[in-house]
């Protein structure tokens, strides 16, 4: 393990970005988590892919950032806590910027190479099914179909034109993201999941050898969400990563003072849930589910 | 209608639902009427810029005083974020979305999104819209205004509102109100979350001498004469200098605000905060006057300390 980047900090230690690599040479995959501080789940699928890549030496080079946003997890929060700045905004970054755009520029430096993956998950209000979001062709595409998670979601490039992501994407690195479960909460099995499906890339590059066969998923371009119309507690009666068919209750809007009943969300389109809102106090016109339409 | 008079009233640009059923709206302020060009005032997109909101009060109190006669329709939003300013924070609560980053908005989304694009469909047509951005929490920033490089009636607006410096920007952040209201005057000037004594003085003189140049507050109405309006420096990106720290500590300015500088002049340290040694010294990199200091001591490596204005 080295320390790429240190940034001095006025009370704490100092903020050191830690990389983990693994092989050497050709080709050089990078795989970045914890850019929000409380997305912990990526943070355990990369300790788990590091078990892997000490048990299976790579054929190349694997660097591994499992927690970039250290000071936020401490703080439990999603943006870097001392000034409230959302990192995965300041991408690509500015050596000489403020302090996010400083770890920015240092992720992007130490990311270079054949491939970028960044390991994310829904935000603390919301829980995603393991999923791959990718370009529609290229590398990165196959890539994300290689990962073999339970919804492979193909966006057009402007899509996926911000964050570390799409700092990737403009200096020609080919990048995926990879997500599952939610801000805040550690799910060993969905970490597992996307730990597998790491493992799984890795194996699509050549860098490893032994890879799990995936269970068929969906692969799809088109996603329909689903919106409450009044506010109130939403209340779902499916999981991510459930199979729905169109007309298929999804949920419903209850009154939070007295439970009266609302709105009832129906499913647009036949597909698989790929996101369900777990905090239930809801605005009108917030997500509360989105499905994975079955092409 | 909040007067006797026909020509103040006071309606909802639109209502955010909240969960309990119940609402909160985001209202609008209406002085005058009839042919004469309309303008619009914002303020309190971010939740956290109270300035702006007191801001409006002001002109609201003077505008109503004289709202019959009135050649032209002002309109003032006083706060377009009201859950975040209930709260204190820049946000908005719950989905911690920047609204000044959401335009034009969508009307099928959540709230903030609504309320961006029910403000630009509302603002559509009119002659001016300034906001009242106010200033970053950390910072107390000169009365300043900032618009587009490429847009010349907007900086010869932004010079006739009292201030001390118009920047003429040459980026455009994506989302923000600017992008679709190419013309907008962006005002800012206090301590953010705070209110600073005489900030909203010197800016309400200048949204009134900006009535006042549109034919919409007539000049013998002004409570000033308009000679007093001061000629602010006019600058592009290449006259600004951030200084920044290059170690962690706590900043101690050593100018004051609208400061004069030379090239080399101390702006502040950066100390040890247990120790209280010096680990940093910032100078002025070249002669020009403080915009903006920081306030808020505990930095970081990168952080700004000061922005200078150097025409």
């Amino acid at each position: 393990m080295s320390v790429v980047f240190r940034l001095e900090s006025p009370y704490r230690g100092e903020y050191q970005l830690h990389r983990l690599t693994f092989g050497a040479g050709d080709p050089v995959v990078s795989v970045v988590a914890g850019i929000h501080g409380n997305e912990v789940n990526g943070v355990y699928a990369l300790n788990l892919v590091a078990g892997v890549l000490r048990m299976q030496p790579p054929r190349g080079t694997v660097h591994l950032l499992p927690c970039v946003n250290v000071f936020g997890a401490e703080a439990a929060q999603k943006r870097w806590p001392f000034d409230d700045r959302d990192l995965n905004e300041a991408f690509p970054g500015d050596p000489e910027g403020s302090p996010v755009q400083r770890v920015a520029a240092a992720v992007v430096e130490a990311t270079a190479g054949a491939v970028g993956i960044d390991v994310q998950t829904g935000s603390a209000t919301v829980h995603e099914v393991p999923h791959a979001r990718m370009p529609e062709a290229g590398l990165a595409h196959d890539l994300g179909r290689a990962a073999g998670l339970p919804v492979t979601w193909a966006r057009p490039a402007e899509r996926l034109a911000d964050g570390l992501v799409g700092a990737w994407h403009r200096r020609g690195q080919p990048a995926l993201a990879l997500r599952g479960g939610r801000g805040g909460a550690l799910d060993l099995e969905e970490a597992r999941v996307l730990a597998r499906a790491l493992v799984r890339v890795l194996g699509e590059v050549g860098v490893l050898t032994r890879t799990e066969p995936a269970a068929p998923g969906v692969v799809t371009t088109e996603v329909h969400d689903h919106r409450t119309t009044v506010g109130g507690f939403f209340v779902p009666e499916l999981r991510p990563g459930d199979r729905v068919r169109a007309g298929q209750l999804l949920g419903t809007v209850r009154a939070p003072l007295g439970g009266t009943g609302l709105e009832e969300i129906v499913s647009g389109a036949a597909g698989v849930v790929l996101a369900v809102r777990v905090y239930p106090v809801v605005h009108a016109r917030e997500l509360v589910v989105r499905v994975a339409t079955q092409p | 209608m909040i007067s006797g008079s026909v020509a103040v009233t006071l309606d909802t640009l639109c209502e955010i639902e909240l969960p309990t059923g119940e609402a909160v709206p985001v209202v609008r302020r209406r002085f005058g009427g009839g042919e004469g060009p309309r303008v619009v005032f914002v303020a309190g997109l971010g939740g956290d810029t109270p300035e702006g909101t007191r801001l409006l009060h002001v002109v609201g109190k003077f505008l109503a005083s004289c709202a019959e006669e009135l050649r032209g329709t002002v309109e003032l939003y006083p706060c377009l974020n009201p859950l975040a300013a209930h709260l204190g924070v820049r946000a908005w609560p719950g989905l911690d979305v920047d609204l000044s980053r959401r335009f034009p908005g969508r009307e099928d989304s959540h709230a903030p999104d609504r309320v961006a694009a029910a403000f630009v469909a509302a603002v559509e047509g009119a002659a001016q819209v300034v906001e009242l951005r106010g200033a970053h929490p950390a910072f107390r920033l000169a009365p300043q205004a900032r618009v587009r490089a490429e847009r010349p009636l907007a900086r010869e607006r932004a010079e006739l509102l009292n201030v001390r410096c118009v920047r003429l920007e040459s980026g455009v952040l994506p989302g923000s109100l600017e992008s679709c209201v190419p013309d907008l005057v962006v005002l800012q000037g206090g301590a953010g979350n705070r209110l600073t004594e005489g900030v909203s003085l010197e800016l309400g003189d200048g949204l009134l001498n900006l009535l006042s140049h549109l034919g919409v507050l007539p000049e013998a109405r002004l409570p000033f004469h308009w000679a007093a309006i001061q000629r602010p420096i006019v600058a592009g990106d290449d006259a600004f200098e951030d200084v920044r720290t290059d170690r962690g500590g706590l900043f101690l300015p050593a100018v004051g605000g609208w400061g004069e500088v030379q090239a080399g002049d101390l702006l502040g340290e950066v100390i040890e905060p247990i120790s209280g040694e010096v680990r940093e010294e910032l100078r002025a990199p070249r002669d020009g006057r403080v915009l903006a200091l920081r306030e808020e001591p505990v930095v970081y490596p990168g952080n700004l300390a000061a922005r200078l204005v150097c025409a």
